[in-house]
């Protein structure tokens, strides 16, 4: 059955579809010419250089990051402790509670966009990067409760009445038993969160303004104009952030995770 | 734990999605439910009636479904592979799919402006073998964006049947064997039917994704084949017609919650039987 | 006054139907007590009551004098070994027994002290910078008692420690955590379902059922003298037949013939109908042209099974199907017409139900 040499080919063919095109990506970012061509023409590194002497990319490059790791965190802060108490025993609205944090995802990502543009920007008149800010947090807490709740889902929680058995109150019990022993759940909860918003195009679109915009929109505002191999340059750097979180996420939570 | 100290750390989390995100959805949903009188659907019998706003509609739909079930076509067997493969493999497969997975959109819709573009590689190809004498313009096509929401999404269908495929015991397979199936039958008969609740679970993802995708349609699709998240876009930041973006906001909303539900539906009538 | 007094304590999971039912018990101090019965009877439950993770609906739980019902956890000062060991996964063999004492705020050299002493007791000092997944089942419980056992607890509590060791071990362990025990002269609870197990270490046992102790007494007397058809049966028990009470002494059973019982203890009317009840190897399984004639029932072979020791034999007879073990040096077939006979001296008379 699985030596079948149909399902072999059509297995192969589908490899080559989904990496093909980003190693074409990755070998026309090497282009010496000045237009994208495949096979790339010469060697050079001077699209890398470019991106990392553009200032729109450089700026917006941090904006993502500054976004991303204040979003993951202040998405950690409030998810872990509503993680922990969905862990625990059954109470009367736990899965009313559930479907409230894992909504977020549910909502087209455009429609979360136009609606945090009307509600933070236009209503309360908050600023462009608390706007943004606010929208990534509500972005990425899915997330965390999915993967910090799939940790805590695994532990063994007579380790925490061991703890309270021998004198600590619950909240010590919490930080010097619980918390260490789901470090690798936190960690690839972070990886997940930090990525999916750094990637978030459709509610970004909608919380951007003067000198405020996220790395993503920017790349696409850049495609629009402009077809030379920086984006591919870019491309590389981006993808070769997303093997670093990968192996985290290998090395902490398992990419197995994913199949769950 | 006491259930009053368990409500007490739900609060600042409920808090922050409530306000955030309920509250803001309600705020552009209720005005356009306003008439002069109470409650109107007035602005939605217009879009409804509306034949450009249908056959964007119609479009996206259509998008949603040949990308949902050309990832079904490809997903089942390639899921199929990837969890009866050696452990080594088997990993090294989930991360070549989980990869593109979590790459930026832009970059992975990008990647097939370069490939389909008019000075792309494929253009290229087909000019040199004199299949074409000029480049033909396989940008900007609703079939580009086809291939562009395959590309998103395949992986994420491989992924979501690769556990459920994982779950199916190899002695089944033989168990038919045994019984007289040969090793097609045997596929259809008991591997197809098991992973029916994966590939629904799959599909709800592909297709919901694909409907509300923004940036795919965006690069590969161009201003004439405009589907409703970029109409979206437009009406709210282009035109300024927040009516119109609500209108299409709560569109948008209940057909996902429709799909997700209905499919649901279906979902949990193979899980009654136990499969 | 008893260490432990559990007073008409009542808990329920959902509200609605009750775990444990008015459960009462007194341990006094320096016992070696078992909650004994099979899953689900509420042994851990009770357990977990004393150990305070779970509220009582109703009821109270006075330990030493004052009332610890609604007592945090974590001013109880109980040790507590878990079934499932509960470890500290990242923290050394050190670490984990010194936890309570840091917890207590106990100084730096008095925890290397009292740790490395109990690490001593339970011959674990070798290992006191291992981390829990490099011991094997056996390591890992003695770590888990030294833990319980550092905080010098006013109460040790294990729930099932030896259930997830291989037979061998279990053995050699429950004599050491008897031998600590009593060394210790610390109070002990101990809940299992293995009614060997229990028998061999404690000094009473409460027999639990359905959320209610059904026969609190010594091992002994428990095995000698069930008071429940529950507690009978639990314990190995077989036959169980009605008996209704003639005169002091003598019963009937339904089919009319009269046994007689030398202990009674349950004091009654005349007409009164119980339970009566006897092992299977306590039955004289005799030829039926036997001249034994008194407290003897009629009955013919339907199966026989090698049971090792014995066969024994499932016999149809004018009460009902009994079992019975019987040596080896005779054997009967299938069909073979018996006498079985009941010395009085072996038949129980049991409480009846409502008691």
């Amino acid at each position: 059955m699985k030596n079948n040499k149909i399902l072999v080919l059509v297995v192969i063919l589908v490899y080559v579809f989904l990496c093909g095109p980003l190693l074409i990506i990755g070998a026309t970012a090497f282009n010496s010419g000045n237009i994208m061509s495949f096979p790339p023409k010469g060697f050079s590194f001077r699209w890398f250089a470019m991106v990392f002497q553009s200032e729109t990319f450089m700026t917006t490059l941090g904006i993502s990051f500054q976004v991303a790791v204040l979003a993951t965190l202040i998405a950690l802060i409030i998810g872990i402790p509503a993680a922990y108490a969905l862990s625990r025993k059954n109470y009367r609205g736990k899965n009313i509670v559930q479907n409230i944090f894992i909504s977020p995802i549910i909502v087209p990502g455009v429609v979360l966009g136009f609606a945090f543009f009307r509600f933070l920007i236009i209503k309360l008149q908050f600023g462009v990067f608390l706007s943004l800010l606010i929208g990534h947090v509500i972005i990425v807490i899915p997330y965390i409760i999915r993967v910090i709740g799939s940790s805590l889902d695994n532990l063994d929680f007579s380790i925490e009445e061991a703890a309270v058995s021998l004198g600590a109150t619950k909240l010590r019990a919490f930080f010097l038993i619980v918390l260490p022993n789901i470090t690798s759940g936190v960690i690839a909860a972070f990886m997940l969160a930090f990525i999916n918003s750094f990637n978030n195009v459709p509610a970004s679109l909608f919380l951007t303004g003067p000198g405020v915009s996220t790395l993503p929109i920017s790349m696409m505002s850049y495609v629009e104009y402009n077809y030379d191999p920086a984006i591919s340059a870019l491309s590389v750097i981006l993808m070769a952030m997303t093997v670093l979180i990968m192996f985290i996420i290998e090395k902490t939570l398992g990419l197995s995770h994913f199949t769950k | 734990m006491k259930a009053k100290s368990i409500y007490l750390l739900l609060i600042p989390g409920l808090i922050v999605v409530v306000f955030f995100l309920f509250v803001p959805i309600l705020m552009i949903i209720v005005p356009t439910l306003k008439g002069d009188q109470g409650i109107t659907l007035s602005r939605y019998i217009i879009f409804f009636k509306d034949a450009y706003y249908m056959s964007i509609l119609m479009r996206t739909v259509r998008i949603g479904i040949i990308t949902t079930l050309i990832c079904i076509l490809l997903g089942v067997p390639v899921s199929y592979y990837v969890a009866k493969s050696s452990p080594k493999i088997k990993g090294l497969l989930l991360a070549a799919a989980i990869f593109p997975q979590l790459t930026d959109s832009v970059v992975r819709s990008f990647a097939w402006m370069t490939i389909l573009g008019r000075n792309g590689i494929v253009n290229s190809l087909l000019v040199s073998a004199h299949l074409f004498t000029e480049p033909h313009m396989f940008l900007y096509t609703e079939s580009a964006i086809i291939v562009g929401s395959v590309y998103l999404f395949l992986p994420l269908m491989i992924i979501s049947m690769v556990g459920v495929m994982d779950s199916i015991e190899d002695d089944l397979v033989e168990a038919a064997e045994s019984l007289g199936a040969n090793k097609v039958v045997a596929f259809f008969k008991i591997i197809f039917p098991l992973s029916v609740p994966g590939m629904i679970v799959g599909s709800v993802l592909v297709f919901t994704g694909t409907f509300t995708a923004y940036t795919t349609p965006q690069l590969l699709g161009g201003n004439k084949n405009t589907v409703l998240a970029t109409l979206l876009y437009q009406k709210a930041m282009t035109l300024s017609d927040w009516t119109q973006a609500s209108v299409l906001s709560m569109v948008m909303i209940l057909i996902t919650l429709a799909v997700m539900f209905s499919i649901n539906k279906v979902a949990s009538r193979f899980y009654v039987r136990g499969v | 006054m008893a260490l432990i007094h559990l007073k008409d304590i009542c808990v329920s999971y959902d509200g609605k139907s009750d775990i444990l039912k008015k459960l009462n018990l007194n341990i006094e101090k320096g016992q070696f007590v078992s909650l004994l019965g099979p899953s689900g009877c509420g042994k851990t439950t009770t357990l977990r009551v004393i150990a305070g993770f779970i509220d009582t609906r109703a009821g109270e739980f006075i330990f030493n004098g004052s009332d610890y019902t609604r007592l945090a956890v974590h001013k109880r000062n109980f040790g507590l070994v878990f079934q499932s060991y509960a470890l500290f996964p990242h923290l050394t063999v050190f670490d984990n027994v010194a936890f309570g004492l840091r917890m207590r705020k106990t100084s730096k050299e008095e925890i290397k002290e009292s740790v490395e002493g109990i690490l001593e007791v339970v011959d674990l000092s070798a290992y006191s910078k291992r981390y829990p997944k490099e011991l094997s089942g056996g390591q890992r419980q003695r770590v888990a008692l030294a833990r319980a056992l550092v905080i010098q607890p006013d109460l040790l509590l294990l729930d099932e420690p030896l259930s997830n060791l291989d037979a061998k071990l279990r053995l050699k362990m429950r004599v050491e955590i008897k031998k600590i025990q009593q060394k210790m002269g610390i109070t002990t609870l101990f809940v299992t379902h293995d009614q060997e197990e229990c028998f061999s270490v404690s000094d009473m046992v409460a027999v639990m059922n359905k959320g209610v102790v059904e026969q609190y007494d010594s091992p002994e007397k428990i095995y000698s003298r069930p008071k429940t058809e529950f507690v009978a049966r639990f314990i190995g028990f077989e036959n169980f037949f009605s008996l209704k009470k003639q005169e002091n002494g003598i019963f009937l059973t339904d089919s009319g013939i009269s046994i007689h019982i030398d202990e009674e203890e349950t004091y009654s009317d005349r007409e009164e109908v119980f339970t009566g009840t006897i092992r299977p190897e306590n039955i004289e399984l005799l030829p039926s042209d036997s001249n034994q004639t008194d407290n003897v029932i009629q009955g013919s072979i339907e199966v026989r099974t090698f049971v090792g020791k014995d066969y024994q034999y499932s016999v149809d007879t004018e009460v009902g199907a009994m079992i019975v073990n019987s040596s080896k040096e005779r054997m009967y077939h299938q069909g073979d017409k018996v006498k079985l006979h009941l010395p009085s001296n072996k038949v129980l008379i049991l409480k009846s139900k409502e008691d």
